[in-house]
């Protein structure tokens, strides 16, 4: 069976800025599949193209079978005869015609007969919990349940592919996350596709199969959520992806599983094998703040070789607490689910579970490899 | 983000867009270029040949330089009258706790709607020699004269005043309504007290609306025909457009289109004036789009006073010419007493009985009604392909239909008749009612654009786009989703073209034949005449209609600021 979508090396340029650079994924059919990157990246420009409201310079996007675009093949099928559903950022829902009316719409145009009609908006609006809203405007309607008939008028017709743009980006953060599992529940429940476009990563870390990680116009990286998080392909997916500390380092000597780092003369520590390893002994060693563990300072630490260093600032974050030490210069953050004993100033132990090695002039370039 | 259709790189070119672009290129070439090139390029040429000897006529009789002198001082005099009366009620009503403001509102803006010329005609029946007010004016002190003379330019400037004071009252009322209300509360925090904020903070803050309203009122009073051709001609006083009028009753065409031309030199002149001062000081950007609950002043103690006064000066700046106006289509004879044995229904009678009033009657219906829709469809088609098919050329189109709204009547008058007295391709309109309808087109072409393509502006792309998304082709989007939402745009646009073809003047008069009177022509003509009553009949007889319509333009405005509000919550 073919995928539900797949878009091959597409470009699109606006004047001189490549919005989108040889763009290439597959969405497997009732797949969650998220594009994420930073403000600008090229997302919103993807997403459009697949939707066919712009054409791209280069590339092909099919649909199902379909071939809905093709640069080459000069063929560009216009957003009414794709047979897509689309949540736009602004809900774009119509403010002269009531909730069932926007529902309705799609199948509407399709010349589908009335009392079908009646029964599927009865049918969406249950799907939506919001039975008995069908007759109010747009206008009396809170932003979720706005959002709501966006997204029910997108699912109405069964869509081959469902494209959500920045969906929950309007709701505040209770709802967001209510949102969140809706959606997931809606889309297991019709057994859609969806490609789904965010800047938000813990929303597409939480609700995707695979995702994009994308950055001025290109695929960074494009794996299942756990593995983007864990192997991090590029310096720029490891930094967008939560929060990294870097530690100069040089590599001592490696064997089959692990790696020996000498930290700037300051210690030596051993950390599992990372799966990269640049060449030459000079590295960045990148540690996630909840790899790294806290001890008080001579006492026993998880990790091999434990560091001295200050707490400047200690933060509660509710269910753990954010360190910010001083290490031999550097500042360096840590996430540790214990605390309470510790208070600015003191010395503790710092120990590194595991990280991953850069080329040691990383930080300067976005696309340096990290896995 | 481009918006639907934005040019595709693939797929046909060449469109119905590109056709529809070439038939609103043609229109606008037809009904506002060509006339504009005509009084541009005849001023210049004697015996077809380019020549400065128009302007050289001109300027050598001192009759016509006084004309300029005289337009320039009385409207500018005029113009800061109309100011002071227009910022001080829109203050009252906007920003005090004065009661029955919606009332005062309406009443206020009422002279907005009523033709310049039976403004004129009522202040000429309530203070002329024999008017309603000099009568009492006489019985009270015993005199057989009294100290004012309505027909004088002193008369001009108070009438062009009272008319054109509500253009001044509607920007800064809109104004203070959408300004944002913490900037005051700021200063209202800080202890300073409600009359400072008004003139430290407010003021300061609407002074571009003031000087928006002011340019309005002042190109309104330099463009006015009725009321300096009622008040002044008797008196020997002449303005650049009674002037005008006059050049074309010889007829000297050369010597109109050269007059044309200065007064459009006079309009662009004070235009960038405003502007100067106006930019002066860095525009601020404190006007929010939704209406918010403002800052009152209370009038305490001074309320009732107020109150009082601003209720004696719309009964008499509003009420009263109105009443007048009434009274003379009812007495036997001007300046009769008023005894109900020297009422009579005889002018109305007489009036319904003239063929040229009759005809008037229908053609003014038939010219606004047919301007409106015209302009309104295809102002609305050029601002779809603007706005929405982002399309250059119509994006050019939209400048250029908005010349017009610069130039005064009277050049457009002329333009006219050079356009249309012996076109070089085309039937000759002038002498026709069509021509009539092509001035009205052009005249209030800006109108159109300008109501259609905010509300376009205001429709985001995404809500057109996702009946896309939705299956629904191009066509069918416009229908379903663009057309609906702004057609609210198109019909504010239609009254607001309706209202103001129906009460021209300016152009008409320079440009009626017989046959083709209209309503304000043959009142003119009346009232000039003197038929007093019967001009004054035909004048009441049409009240209804304007009033209609004005009532029908507020409700309008109603409902398109609840509607931005409801809008506001979202998004
Ligand atoms: N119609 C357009 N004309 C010119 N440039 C555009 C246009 N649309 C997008 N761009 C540019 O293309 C780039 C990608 O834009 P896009 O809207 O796809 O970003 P995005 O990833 O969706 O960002 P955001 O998270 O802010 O929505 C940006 O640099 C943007 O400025
Ligand atoms: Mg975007």
């Amino acid at each position: 069976m073919p995928p539900a979508v797949a878009v091959t090396g597409l470009g699109k340029r606006f004047g001189s800025v490549r919005a989108a650079d040889d763009v290439t994924f597959t969405i497997a059919r009732q797949e969650f599949f998220s594009l994420l990157g930073p403000s600008g990246c090229g997302k919103t420009t993807t997403l459009r193209c697949v939707a066919g409201l712009e054409s791209a310079d280069e590339g092909a996007i099919r649909i199902g079978e379909h071939v809905v675009f093709d640069a080459a093949c000069r063929i560009d099928v216009p957003p009414n005869r794709r047979g897509i559903g689309m949540v736009f950022q602004s809900y774009a829902v119509w403010p002269h015609m009531s909730v069932a009316d926007n529902i309705a719409y799609p199948l509407k145009v399709q010349g589908v007969a009335r009392s079908v009609i009646r029964e599927r908006v009865t049918e969406v609006l249950a799907i939506l919990g919001m039975t008995g809203l069908g007759e109010r405007r747009p206008s009396q309607l809170s932003g979720g349940q706005q959002q709501r008939v966006a997204l029910g008028r997108a699912l109405a017709l069964n869509p081959t592919v469902l494209l959500l743009d920045e969906p929950l980006s309007n709701l505040d953060a209770k709802l967001r996350e209510q949102m969140r599992a809706e959606l997931k529940q809606i889309q297991r429940q019709a057994g859609l596709p969806i490609l789904y476009v965010t800047h938000d990563q813990s929303e597409a870390l939480a609700m995707s199969d695979r995702m994009a990680v994308m950055n001025e116009g290109r695929i960074h990286q494009l794996a299942p959520p756990e593995e983007v998080y864990r192997r991090p392909a590029t310096r720029f997916v490891l930094d967008f992806i939560g929060t990294v500390n870097y530690l100069p380092c040089r590599i001592v000597g490696t064997d089959g599983t692990r790696v020996c780092l000498d930290l700037d003369g300051a210690a030596v520590l051993t950390i599992p094998r990372p799966p990269y390893i640049p060449e030459g002994d000079r590295a960045l060693l990148a540690v996630r703040p909840e790899d790294l563990v806290l001890g008080r300072a001579g006492g026993p630490v998880e990790a091999e070789v434990a560091l001295a260093a200050t707490v400047t600032l200690r933060s509660f974050l509710g269910a753990s607490f954010e360190f910010r030490l001083a290490w031999n210069g550097t500042e360096v953050r840590v996430v540790a689910d214990k605390g309470s004993g510790i208070a600015d100033g003191d010395t503790v132990a710092l120990g590194v579970r595991e990280g991953l090695l850069l080329e040691p002039d990383a930080l300067s370039r976005p696309d340096a490899r990290a896995s | 983000m481009s918006s639907v259709g934005a040019s595709r790189s693939l797929g046909r070119l060449i469109d119905w867009r590109i056709w529809l672009f070439v038939l609103l290129a043609g229109f606008v070439l037809v009904t506002v270029i060509y006339p504009i090139f005509q009084v541009a390029i005849r001023s210049f040429l004697v015996d077809g040949r380019f020549d400065l000897a128009n302007y050289e006529r001109v300027l050598l009789q001192p009759r016509n330089y006084v004309a300029v002198w005289n337009s320039l001082w009385v409207s500018v005099i005029a113009t800061v009258l109309a100011t002071v009366i227009g910022v001080v009620s829109a203050f009252l009503v906007q920003r005090t706790d004065l009661p029955a403001k919606n009332l005062f509102r309406l009443l206020l803006i009422l002279p907005f709607a009523i033709p310049p010329l039976f403004a004129a005609m009522g202040w000429v029946q309530l203070a002329g020699p024999v008017g309603l007010l000099s009568q009492a004016w006489k019985a009270a002190f015993g005199t057989v004269t009294v100290p004012w003379n309505i027909y004088s330019p002193g008369g001009i400037i108070f009438v062009l005043a009272v008319t054109n004071y509500p253009l001044v009252f509607i920007t800064v009322s809109g104004a203070l309504q959408r300004m944002d209300p913490s900037l005051e509360e700021a200063a209202r925090i800080s202890g300073v007290g409600a009359g400072r904020i008004m003139r430290d903070i407010t003021l300061p803050l609407v002074r571009p609306a003031i000087l928006g309203g002011a340019l309005l009122a002042f190109v309104s009073s330099i463009d006015n025909f009725g009321i300096p051709a009622v008040l002044g001609l008797r008196a020997n006083f002449y303005v650049l457009t009674t002037r005008i009028y006059e050049a074309l009753v010889v007829p000297n065409m050369p010597l109109a289109t050269a007059m044309s031309m200065l007064l459009v030199l006079v309009a662009v002149i004070a235009m960038f004036g405003f502007r100067a001062v106006e930019g002066q000081r860095e525009q601020y950007a404190v006007i929010a789009g939704k209406s918010v609950m403002p800052n009152v002043v209370r009038l305490n103690r001074a309320r009732p006073w107020l109150v009082a006064g601003l209720a004696l000066a719309v009964i008499v700046i509003v009420v009263l010419p109105l009443l007048a106006l009434i009274i003379a289509s009812l007495l036997r004879y001007w300046g009769a007493d008023l005894t109900l044995a020297n009422t009579t229904l005889a002018h109305y009678t007489a009036v319904l009985n003239a063929p040229a009033a009759q005809r008037g009657i229908v053609n003014s219906l038939a010219l606004a009604t047919g301007a409106a829709t015209i302009l309104v469809v295809v102002t609305a088609l050029i601002s779809y392909l603007n706005i929405k098919e982002r399309m250059r050329g119509a994006g050019l189109l939209d400048v250029v239909g908005l010349i017009p709204f610069a130039l005064p009547g009277s050049v457009i008058g002329v333009g006219m008749i050079l356009a249309w007295s012996n076109p070089p391709v085309g039937p000759t309109l002038y002498g026709t009612i069509w021509v009539l309808l092509l001035a009205y087109i052009m005249r209030y072409m800006a109108f159109g654009l300008q109501a259609t393509r905010t509300t376009l502006q205001q429709i985001h792309g995404s809500l057109e786009e996702a009946a896309l998304t939705c299956g629904a082709s191009r066509l069918r989007t416009i229908k379903d989703v663009t057309f609906p939402l702004l057609r609210p745009g198109m019909v504010a646009g239609w009254v607001l073209i309706f209202i103001s073809a129906f009460n021209e003047l300016t152009v008409s008069v320079l440009i009626w034949t017989s046959g083709s009177e209209t309503i304000g022509v043959w009142i003119f003509l009346m009232q000039d005449s003197g038929f007093t009553g019967r001009a004054s009949a035909l004048a009441v007889l049409t009240l209804p209609v304007i009033l209609i319509m004005f009532l029908m333009a507020q409700a309008l405005a109603r409902l398109e600021e609840r509607r931005a509000q409801a809008a506001g919550t979202k998004s």
